[in-house]
């Protein structure tokens, strides 16, 4: 056993070692905060399965892996005593042991899991054999695992039932161990599914008991050891990994924020290490998502792209990602060593950078491992992150690539450069005269923060909200419901210029960088402190990647906004708005800013119906297709992402479907429109229909 | 009095409309008028010039000047300017005229106006009214020079109720020198049979409110009934739905014609720009929103596809 | 294969333009590089990509507009710049802009000029034909098309009247483009980085080895009395509802109000 055991878990260190090293090989990542929260989050998703058993869709099945993994744990208990029995028989574990009531409970315990596991994993097994859920890959390893659990559970059971057969026979009772204490009686009391395959197997001789004793329980170690020892290579990795991996997650921001690049560096641009070129330049917590991906594919059926049939299959996205990772391996730790043993080695700088060159991974993310459709297929949506049992961050890694597109390799979609150009010239992407900004606002007696720079708030109008026809509804809406309600407020006018959402979005750092240092300049100047926002893509980027560069606010949505007016009673509403309504959650308010309700509170308070809420709504909505710098790109693969939204909308029999979102607004009425619908359901903003229904 | 010379715009074979509204201002500023023919087989061409307006009639007929070439073409204008004694040198707006007459000028050594919209004498000095920035602004601008080469805008000279027709007087030039730097190889021209867009009375334009080509033919149809010109957005020549020939705009052609229809187009400003000289607009695009409307003396909100044939169907009983 | 592109700095069309007192009123104007001169650097540096042609950007003014404009030009990928600074050429026409160009191409060998067909304030479309004629060599304009054949022959692609003319222009030569030549890149950050470090030429009209007479500055052959607003197009009646009737409605108004029809 010592031996065997020897073996095993060396194997097991060296892999374990290889992949920890391969982790402090890539580049670092602050994860060591909040080390309270972090740990409370561990337990409700990692280790309460939260999002299997939370999420409505497909619970049965989550609910199935819950009890495998919570049966996994509860085992582990049963094989440290196994393993004990292998050095010395009759082992037991302190507080386990035969006089304690604990013991015994563990017995009934372990009997009854063993029971459920291998129940789960036979429905398992015929899920993905029988039912095969388009969302599973079957690939040998997924059933060797199963099989291998499967095989524990049994080997457990029938090396339990041959001991409670031979323990019945005289001569060899001595020679088996069984607990039984005159106070909670014998073992196989608390055992009914060991005693139930014990009387399987009671036909045998003792001679073939005996033999099954050895066989089975010899069976079981080594199944363990083997599968032990295949963990760290392919998706059960995440039985290891997840823990950690969800204890390391993003706080504060769904996601790893978008690097904030120097661009100045010149090294950087001679490494190629802008944005993310080449699979060494991951940090450690990509590298351990990689690991930890359980091939579900949930995340590729969530997806508004792989819904429409474009290249972007996340689930191939991930893996061939490990797969480069994986390749790439050895080189990537001997870089990593040559890089810190620099001074030491005594090698000149120039020969180092050229030995370092050489172990750079030489594919390009973009081209050789990922298409570059697929890369520029993304919405940013994260739909993807939030249905992640493992919270894995997809998105960053999409960000990552388009800088190193966008920087490095100069490549992205030349459909983007108007648009681009326009921000560049005019601070907004449709490249509209920047004087032209608050022509608006031209007779509603907005105060200019120029003017006043005492008012309370500034309202941030946004892009949309300055030049889009359609939106500029939005902002005259939103302007009469804080005038009503006698609020303190002002707007840039004309020094507003685009946050730069879509530019980084796009991996644009460049240009992003530019619009931010201008627009934190001119609310510092300001001294701006509150900003209420309509369009959440303004909120998010001025809320969560302004801070990078000096500019802190507190934002604020104007649904958030609208309801604290209506809690406090300064403004009133008529509610007798008729007619089926739903709401549409924007990704960038929902998934990005956890804000579902007040949007729907103030729906709620307008509408005399209850809304009706869609199939795929509130965490799980479907991207409306513009996010990502999509909205300034046309889509020319597959069927268009706004026409499936307006499809479930439509479905639904809305008369009128409310939205918190200029670009939503947009996509929605076009789809609508094209959809021939335009007399059947209107489209309006949260903000116009309180405006509309204002006493 | 001043003499003016009209540079003829000849083309497949015909003197188009602009030639003789260059005439009629020329005459309506007092001068005595000329034109001049370049091309080949031109005999056809001399009535047309005299009863256009021009008192004397220069013609540079020769086979070598069957394709456009800017050197040569140059040639025969100074040459016809010198013998006329020319003060002002007039093109009408075109590709070919804008590579001529900034050569014509450069040779003169007298001064070049393009795109102008209208032309005096405020005492000795001639001063000419051209747009810039866009369209944006008009400028006033002085000539200092005794003669002015200037390329006329679009609708810009109107024909008068009362046209004289000239005399018969022509004088033939001889054939210029080929330009051997630049030689034309081949003509690729553009489909024949189409009514041009600089000379038509009415042109119809159609945009992205169509999406695909049975929305251009239904509206190409519309434009065939009227006999007009068919144009288009910049937009539809960028997705290669329609060739650039047709594109009116800022960076496409300039059109002033009598009336202009467009349908399906928004209205952006490089389209607006390249038809508010028109006398009376008409534009169907289903968004009440478009800034087309905000140009449009007469605006019909509605599906085009249900507005076109409609449209058709009252014009073809107007015509019966 | 040496190539001098000029370029010239316009107000960016896309902001209002105000005029008070017969003059643009300059307060809040932005100024950019010419479009159809972008379209210029454009071909050639897809010139030099292609056929290792080396570029040489000129544009007169010296102000910081015009200098960044230069190095707009050297990050899309131009190598050598050339800016005239001369404060006695503020309001040159384009005759004497042309001979100032004359002078930069003899000041240097070059054996092609690419300039933009017009710049989009005057919209004068003149300078470069003019500057052809100076140097006494060929010139096409409206050019959509630009292959090299040899060292001394071009094949160009023009647009003219009769449609698309497939012309051979022997070098030396001047070409101005037209806008569907190409779609001009968008500088990216190396190349902005690497044209903050790069050298410009900067030379007033003596260093260029001319003077304000040679190049006839005190004879502007026209020059601006004044500027006014265009007038904008009143628009006139929407008409909405039944598409029978309103369409009849219109139809009738065009033929008996309009008389168009």
């Amino acid at each position: 056993m010592a031996f065997l055991l020897f073996i095993a878990l060396s194997v097991f260190c060296y892999s374990m070692v290889r992949k920890i090293q391969l982790l402090q090989a890539l580049a670092p990542a602050n994860r060591a905060d909040h080390l309270k929260t972090r740990f409370k989050n561990m337990i409700i998703l990692a280790v309460g399965q939260q999002r299997l058993i939370g999420r409505a869709k497909e619970r049965s099945s989550g609910i199935m892996h819950a009890f495998i993994f919570w049966g996994f744990c509860i085992l582990l208990i049963r094989s440290l005593m196994l393993y004990g029995e292998g050095f010395q028989k009759g082992f037991e574990l302190p507080f386990f042991g035969e006089p304690d009531l604990l013991g015994y409970l563990y017995i009934a315990l372990k009997d009854l899991v063993e029971g459920i596991v291998l129940v789960m994993v036979i429905w398992a097994i015929y899920r993905r054999a029988v039912v095969k859920p388009e969302r599973l890959h079957n690939s040998f390893k997924a059933y060797l695992v199963l099989v291998l659990i499967g095989i524990l559970m049994v080997s457990d059971l029938l090396y339990d039932g041959a001991r409670f057969n031979l323990v019945q026979l005289p001569n060899l009772s001595s020679d088996i161990h069984i607990f039984n204490n005159p106070q909670y009686g014998p073992e196989f009391l608390w055992a009914p599914l060991s005693k139930a395959a014990a009387a399987l197997i009671s036909g045998f001789s003792a001679g073939t008991l005996s033999l099954l004793l050895v066989v089975m329980f010899w069976l079981h170690i080594c199944t363990q050891m083997v599968f032990l020892n295949i963990l760290p290579y392919g998706k059960h990795f995440h039985v290891i990994t997840a823990l950690p991996n969800v204890f390391f997650k993003s706080l504060g921001y769904p996601h790893e924020k978008a690097k904030l690049l120097d661009m100045e560096d010149e090294d950087a641009w001679e490494n190629e290490s802008l944005g993310l070129n080449h699979i060494h330049q991951l940090d450690w917590k990509q590298a351990l998502d990689l690991f930890t991906c359980t091939e579900c594919g949930r995340c590729k059926q969530v997806c508004p792209t792989y819904a429409t049939d474009k290249p972007l299959n996340l689930y191939d996205f991930n893996l061939n990602l490990r797969q480069e990772l994986t390749d790439n391996e050895a080189a990537i730790i001997q870089r990593a060593k040559l890089l810190s043993g620099a001074e030491q080695s005594g090698h000149d700088t120039d020969t180092l950078k050229e030995e370092v060159l050489a172990l750079n991974s030489e594919k390009q993310l973009v081209g050789d491992v990922i298409a570059e459709d697929t890369l520029w297929a993304c919405t940013t949506c994260r739909a993807c992150e939030e249905v992640c049992p493992v919270t894995i961050e997809h998105v960053p890694r999409i960000i990552g690539m388009r800088q190193g597109q966008t920087l490095i390799a100069q490549s992205y979609p030349k459909e983007l450069n108007p648009a681009l150009k326009g921000l560049e010239r005019n601070g907004n992407p449709w490249g509209i005269g920047y004087d032209k900004r608050d022509e608006w606002a031209k007779g509603l007696g907005v105060t200019k923060i120029a003017d006043n720079p005492d008012v309370e708030y500034l309202l941030w109008v946004g892009c949309a909200g300055s030049f889009d026809d359609r939106a500029k509804k939005i902002s005259v809406s939103l302007v009469k419901i804080l005038q009503k309600a006698g609020v303190s407020f002002g707007i840039l006018g004309v020094e507003e210029k685009c946050t730069g959402d879509f530019a980084r979005r796009v991996g644009n750092e460049m240009l992003f960088q530019m619009l931010a240092q201008e627009n934190v300049e001119t609310l510092n100047g300001y001294n701006v402190k509150k900003i209420i926002a309509a369009c959440p893509h303004c909120l998010n980027t001025l809320k969560h990647d302004y801070p990078q560069l000096g500019g802190n606010y507190q934002l604020i949505h104007h649904s958030e906004f609208i309801e604290q007016l209506i809690k406090e009673g300064k403004i009133k509403l008529n509610q007798s708005m008729k007619g089926t309504v739903t709401y549409h959650d924007p990704c960038y308010l929902g998934r990005y800013n956890d804000i579902y309700r007040q949007p729907r509170s103030v729906l709620q308070a307008v509408s005399i119906d209850e809304i009706k809420e869609m199939d795929r709504s509130g965490k799980e909505s479907f991207c409306c297709g513009a996010g990502g710098g999509r909205m300034w790109m046309e889509e020319s693969i597959g069927t268009k992402i706004y026409l499936e939204r307006t499809r479930e909308i439509l479905d639904l029999q809305a008369t009128t479907v409310a939205v918190s979102c200029p670009f939503c607004l947009t996509m929605i009425e076009d789809g609508i429109k094209e959809m021939e619908k335009v007399d059947t359901v209107r489209t309006r903003d949260i903000a116009e229909l309180v405006a509309q229904y204002m006493v | 009095m001043a003499k003016v010379l009209v540079i003829a715009d000849i083309k497949r074979g015909e003197v188009k409309r602009s030639t003789a509204e260059l005439l009629a201002k020329a005459r309506s500023i007092g001068a005595e008028t000329a034109a001049v023919a370049i091309g080949n087989n031109l005999e056809a061409l001399i009535p047309s010039l005299v009863s256009g307006g021009s008192d004397s009639q220069y013609i540079a007929d020769d086979p070598g000047l069957e394709l456009f070439s800017a050197g040569p073409y140059a040639t025969c204008v100074v040459d016809a300017a010198s013998q006329f004694g020319a003060d002002q040198i007039w093109f009408a707006s075109t590709e070919n005229s804008k590579a001529v007459a900034p050569k014509v000028a450069a040779r003169l050594g007298v001064a070049c106006a393009t795109d102008i919209t209208d032309v005096a004498y405020t005492g000795d000095n001639i001063e000419i009214t051209r747009p810039a920035i866009a369209n944006k602004v008009i400028q006033r601008v002085k000539i200092n020079s005794e003669k002015l080469v200037a390329v006329v805008r679009a609708g810009a000279f109107k024909m008068t109720d009362e046209s004289t027709a000239g005399s018969e007087n022509v004088i033939r030039l001889s054939a210029p020198p080929t330009d051997l730097g630049a030689v034309v190889k081949e003509l690729i021209a553009d489909a024949s049979g189409e009514i041009d867009l600089g000379d038509a009375a009415i042109v119809v334009s159609v945009g992205r409110g169509v999406k695909d080509q049975k929305g251009i033919d239904l509206v190409k149809g519309l434009a065939d009934d009227l006999g007009a010109g068919f144009g288009t957005s910049r937009a539809m020549v960028d997705s290669g739905l329609m060739e650039h020939n047709k594109q009116v705009g800022q960076t496409g052609k300039i059109v002033a014609p009598k009336l202009y229809i467009s349908v399906g187009i928004s209205g952006a400003i490089q389209h607006l720009s390249g038809m508010t000289g028109s006398q009376v607009i008409l534009a169907v695009n289903n968004d009440p929103e478009a800034p087309i409307f905000n140009v449009a003396d007469y605006g019909i909100v509605g599906d085009l596809f249900e507005v076109v044939p409609i449209l058709r169907q009252q014009i073809k009983s107007i015509q019966r | 294969m040496k190539i001098l592109t000029t370029v010239k700095k316009v107000v960016d069309v896309e902001l209002t333009i105000r005029v008070e007192s017969a003059a643009i009123v300059e307060e809040g104007l932005q100024y950019v590089m010419n479009a159809w001169d972008e379209n210029a650097v454009e071909a050639s540096v897809q010139l030099k990509e292609n056929n290792g042609a080396e570029t040489t950007l000129v544009s007169i003014g010296g102000d910081d507009d015009n200098t960044q404009i230069i190095r707009r030009g050297f990050a899309m990928g131009i190598d050598n710049g050339i800016q005239i600074d001369d404060p006695l050429l503020a309001g040159a026409d384009s005759f004497v802009l042309a001979r100032v160009l004359q002078k930069v191409y003899e000041k240097g060998s070059y054996d092609l000029v690419i300039t933009g067909k017009q710049a989009q304030d005057t919209d004068n479309g003149q300078t470069g034909i003019i500057l052809a004629e100076n140097l006494e060599i060929p010139c096409v304009s409206n050019v959509v098309a630009i292959d090299v054949i040899d060292d001394e022959l071009l094949k160009v692609t023009r647009l003219g009247d009769g449609g698309k003319e497939i012309v051979e222009l022997k070098l030396p030569a001047v070409v101005t483009v037209s806008d569907s030549i190409n779609e001009p890149r968008l500088p990216q950050m190396r190349g902005l980085m690497m044209a903050k470090k790069k050298k410009i030429e900067v030379m007033d009209l003596a260093a260029l080895g001319t003077s304000f007479e040679e190049v006839g500055g005190s004879d502007n052959r026209s020059e601006i009395l004044e500027f006014s607003r265009s007038q904008a197009r009143e628009a006139g009646k929407k008409y909405e509802g039944d598409a029978a009737e309103i369409t009849a409605q219109v139809v009738g108004l065009l033929v008996n109000e309009a008389k168009v029809l």
